[in-house]
């Protein structure tokens, strides 16, 4: 398989990866098997903490001509949207816990707050960005189809102002999250299917007037005289809401170490290549039990990678058996503290705003390859879902900065 | 996301056999006509993890519907994706009396099971698998009954 023409794999055997699919199967199964009332009480018990943090929120804000109350509201506020956007919403849009039944924790009909409709999330990333992960021109989620976050991405000027985009994404993270799955790339080529794009923007539409009005009209409402307040206190939560995870999600795949792949095809890839290819290009970050929690267990992004349907609380647990073998059979884990990885993410988008004559490459030399996965010049433009080929063995070219491994 | 989701009337029809072509089987190859014979994995996969329903493409509801073989129900693994129950039952009501294989089946059976469940387990192939088409496990099934 070609995933083997990747360094770190070369020393593996057909029968080894075999082995590794099965043990990585027997775990799944094991956490499927145990799955039960303690799982569906913690899902519960915090979306209670979660509605408890934002009514405190909004009725604290009542007041919030007062800077104490303010700042508590807004705090309180912040910290219950990331608490549904991250634990919540992006875990129960998986379908980590459509295996309960309930007729509201569930894949098919949760709406989450924040301005992308659900259903355009649930495609462009449930599908696009965990099918296709880190393949160049395959998964939108490498840069945003903004920023450059890979060397084999054709560099232009346009990207010295790399920077000034990141912290504009960062900081109106939700708006451009909320556009995403339109690809705005095709729209302007006019390639994109008039009746669907018509669809999508309704329902962005619909969705982004509900958030403001929420936000931006009823609540400061409520608040009477102190309505300018609350408004302000209402963006400050938003904005907490997304730095804190435009910074989780940029430190899931872009940290040192976490590789991007080149596809010519991903048809026909097996099960157990399918893993390799979440452990190599996912990275996860270390921290107590309320970062993992704030963070959506997303701090072990390796496992949700591997696992994107398994309940959330069961990561740390899962996370000790993966590494475990990633230790026995020397496959690279991707982990360090939050503070570091962020800070590798933020040093790749800085590097790669300059051409790369302009820069080192500190990835070693690109195995050689009989086909074409090593030919850079590939059409690496963002495709429609009819352009995305079914998989296949072939995983191709890769790029890693590797300083972070667990076996080194 | 393209394309976009079509209710089951505006299905494509199948050259071949005159029955609407549900989303799961898509077109084959890009331009190709649709057939309503084998199942297009790459919206397979589209429809077990953006959870869109198999027959018309816009999201999944509750409960969650599969279509198949009785011997799919016994092995509780279908490779047909969830669908809306509506949209599965409609599907079967053209499909009960269309022989030979249809929806991506390849052995003949007397009669089709519509399964429901609350949630499903999307599970690859494997590299020793035979069988290279990917599975769907009900993991809360509800209730499964045949469909002639």
């Amino acid at each position: 398989m070609a995933i083997a023409d990747v360094k770190e794999y070369t020393h593996l055997t057909d029968e080894e990866v075999e082995q590794i699919g099965r043990e990585l199967d027997a775990l799944r199964k094991e956490i499927e098997e145990s799955r039960g009332a303690s799982d569906a009480e913690y899902i519960n018990r915090l979306i209670k903490i979660q509605r408890g943090l934002a009514f405190a929120g909004r009725v604290t804000l009542l007041l919030s001509n007062k800077k104490p109350a303010w700042a508590l509201g807004a705090s309180m506020l912040g910290i219950a949207k990331i608490l549904e956007n991250m634990e919540i919403g992006h875990n129960v849009m998986h379908g980590q816990w459509d295996w309960m039944n309930d007729p509201e924790i569930h894949s098919s009909n949760w709406e989450w707050d924040t301005a992308q409709p659900a259903e355009q999330w649930k495609h462009s990333h449930n599908y696009i960005h965990h099918q296709f992960t880190n393949v160049l021109g395959y998964d939108n989620d490498i840069g945003y189809g903004v920023l450059r976050m890979a060397r084999e991405q054709r560099w232009s000027p346009y990207y010295l102002g790399q920077p000034i985009y990141n912290a504009l994404l960062a900081g109106l993270f939700q708006w451009g999250v909320s556009l995403h799955d339109l690809d705005l790339e095709r729209i302007r080529k006019g390639k994109k299917d008039p009746k669907e794009m018509k669809r999508q923007l309704k329902q962005i539409g619909r969705k982004i007037r509900g958030q403001i009005a929420k936000d931006y009209v009823v609540y400061p409402a409520l608040s009477g005289p102190n309505w300018k307040t609350t408004m302000t206190a209402n963006a400050t939560a938003n904005l907490m809401r997304n730095l804190w995870s435009y910074m989780i999600i940029f430190c899931g795949h872009f940290p040192d170490g976490a590789m991007h792949f080149t596809e010519e095809e991903l048809e026909d890839e097996t099960r157990e290549e399918w893993y390799l290819r979440q452990i190599l290009g996912a990275a996860n970050f270390t921290g107590g039990p309320l970062l993992h929690i704030l963070s959506g267990n997303l701090g072990f992004q390796i496992e949700h990678h591997i696992y994107p349907d398994l309940p959330s609380n069961r990561y740390p647990q899962i996370a000790e058996r993966v590494q475990a073998l990633c230790q026995k059979y020397d496959i690279p884990y991707t982990t360090g503290p939050l503070h570091r990885q962020y800070g590798q993410t933020l040093r790749t988008i800085l590097k790669l705003s300059l051409p790369n004559h302009m820069t080192k490459d500190k990835n070693p030399t690109q195995p050689e390859r009989s086909d074409t996965a090593n030919t850079y010049e590939q059409d690496l433009r963002r495709k429609s879902d009819a352009e995305r080929q079914p998989r296949r063995t072939e995983l191709g070219g890769w790029s890693r900065g590797g300083k972070q491994r667990m076996h080194d | 996301m393209d394309p976009a989701p079509r209710s089951f009337p505006d299905l494509p029809l199948d050259e071949e056999l005159g029955t609407p072509v549900p989303f799961a089987c898509g077109t084959g190859e890009l331009g190709a006509p649709a057939s309503a014979r084998e199942l297009d994995h790459r919206r397979v996969t589209q429809c077990a993890l953006s959870r869109i329903c198999g027959v018309c493409g816009s999201g999944l509801g509750r409960p969650i519907a599969f279509l198949g073989s009785p011997e799919e129900e016994a092995r509780n693994a279908f490779h047909f994706p969830p669908s809306h129950l509506d949209c599965a039952e409609r599907l079967l009501g053209v499909y009960a009396e269309v022989r030979g294989s249809v929806l991506g089946q390849r052995e003949p059976f007397d009669s089709w099971v519509i399964a429901t469940t609350g949630g499903f387990e999307y599970v690859r192939p494997r590299r020793e698998d035979v069988d290279r088409r990917a599975t769907f496990e009900p993991n809360s099934l509800l209730e499964a009954r045949r469909v002639s």
